[in-house]
């Protein structure tokens, strides 16, 4: 699989821009901070964490070029699949991140409680990756930095 | 070694073949498979299958039936046996030996651990998850780096719900709707005891 391959099927073409970049880097740096807020759920905690990580798989597309075509069910899936190609995660990562949506799922649309391993885990996650797109975009695309 | 459902199913079957391929036809009910088959995906000669499929046959737990020149197997629904039969093996050596394979490596770091939802139930569909408890010291990536092996294996993915014993104990005095209901609801053991979780007050972070 190749993200080209993916075009029409779950993902758009785009033209990369600077300001894209840096938009969805920064709110994903806030989206990490709130989820350490002590004050409010888990659950919040949790999702505010997880949408870090998707903004951040998101940028990842964006610099290549590609954005998930949101209208298609399993696009959170998609971004975070993509990541291998993006910013060279290795498998083990996707499949702790693939673990985070589906908990995610059962959290949003089933009003699951949101254990606090997954919280400690999905922001650590959120904060690796984080780093892995700031080292990307320095390394491969300074221009979008 | 922690006591475990999965020795329930070794004093029950102590049989291994027959006690796969009880699982590999009766838990899936519908699936027909010839001998070559059912010795492949049990690791056994065509001989040895042979001879556990014809008694099993004969005990009526089994239908057979002939398709060109080939013999195929498949669960008698029928019989008078048959849900009690599968209903223990769904509890014994079903998923649960596979889980209970998979957490060993974290098996110190889990007081209790349980399957609840659909497939305790019962009422698991193709694309259900099996919804797995786990309370303990161990974290939420290395349960899920622990289970991801055995996905395929089972065909479903294994989502955990890791809690650590404090947090466990303390949702259950408030009432907490989510854990009530797990509570309430079919499980299928595979770590600990449900009321009296193991080493109690061990885990205090």
């Amino acid at each position: 699989m190749s993200l080209e391959n993916l075009v029409g099927i779950s993902l758009e073409k785009v033209t990369p821009s600077k300001q894209t970049v840096s938009r969805l880097l920064e709110a994903a740096s806030r989206h990490i901070s709130d989820a350490k807020v002590e004050q409010v759920s888990m659950e919040t905690r949790f999702g505010s964490a997880y949408t870090a990580i998707r903004m951040l798989a998101d940028a990842g597309l964006h610099a290549h070029g590609y954005r998930t075509l949101a209208s298609r069910p399993g696009h959170h899936q998609t971004a975070i699949q993509t990541l291998s190609h993006t910013f060279g995660l290795e498998s083990a990562a996707l499949i702790r991140l693939d673990a985070l949506r589906r908990q995610r799922n059962v959290a949003e649309y089933e009003g699951d409680t949101v254990p606090r391993s997954a919280l400690v885990e999905c922001i650590r996650q959120a904060e690796v990756l984080s780093a892995v797109a700031t080292n990307w975009l320095k390394a491969n695309r300074p221009d979008l930095h | 070694m922690k006591a475990t459902k999965a020795d329930v199913a070794s004093v029950l079957f102590p049989a291994i073949y027959r006690r796969q391929v009880l699982v590999l036809l009766l838990l899936h009910p519908g699936r027909k498979l010839h001998v070559r088959e059912i010795s492949r995906l049990t690791g056994t000669t065509a001989g040895t299958m042979n001879k556990e499929l014809t008694r099993l046959h004969e005990a009526g737990l089994l239908d057979r039936e002939r398709v060109g020149n080939q013999v195929h197997y498949s669960a008698n629904r029928s019989h008078p046996i048959y849900p009690e039969l599968a209903g223990i093996l769904r509890k014994t050596v079903g998923i649960a030996d596979v889980l209970i394979e998979a957490i060993a490596p974290i098996v110190d770091e889990v007081e209790l651990s349980f399957i609840y939802g659909s497939v305790a139930r019962g009422s698991e569909t193709a694309g259900s998850d099996v919804d797995l408890l786990v309370v303990g010291s161990v974290d939420f990536g290395a349960a899920v780096d622990a289970l991801h092996g055995v996905e395929k294996r089972l065909g479903r993915e294994v989502n955990p719900k890791v809690y650590t014993q404090r947090e466990w104990n303390s949702k259950r005095k408030a009432g907490d709707s989510f854990v009530t209901e797990i509570l309430k609801g079919p499980k299928i053991l595979l770590v600990g005891e449900i009321d009296e979780p193991r080493k109690p007050g061990r885990n205090k972070s």
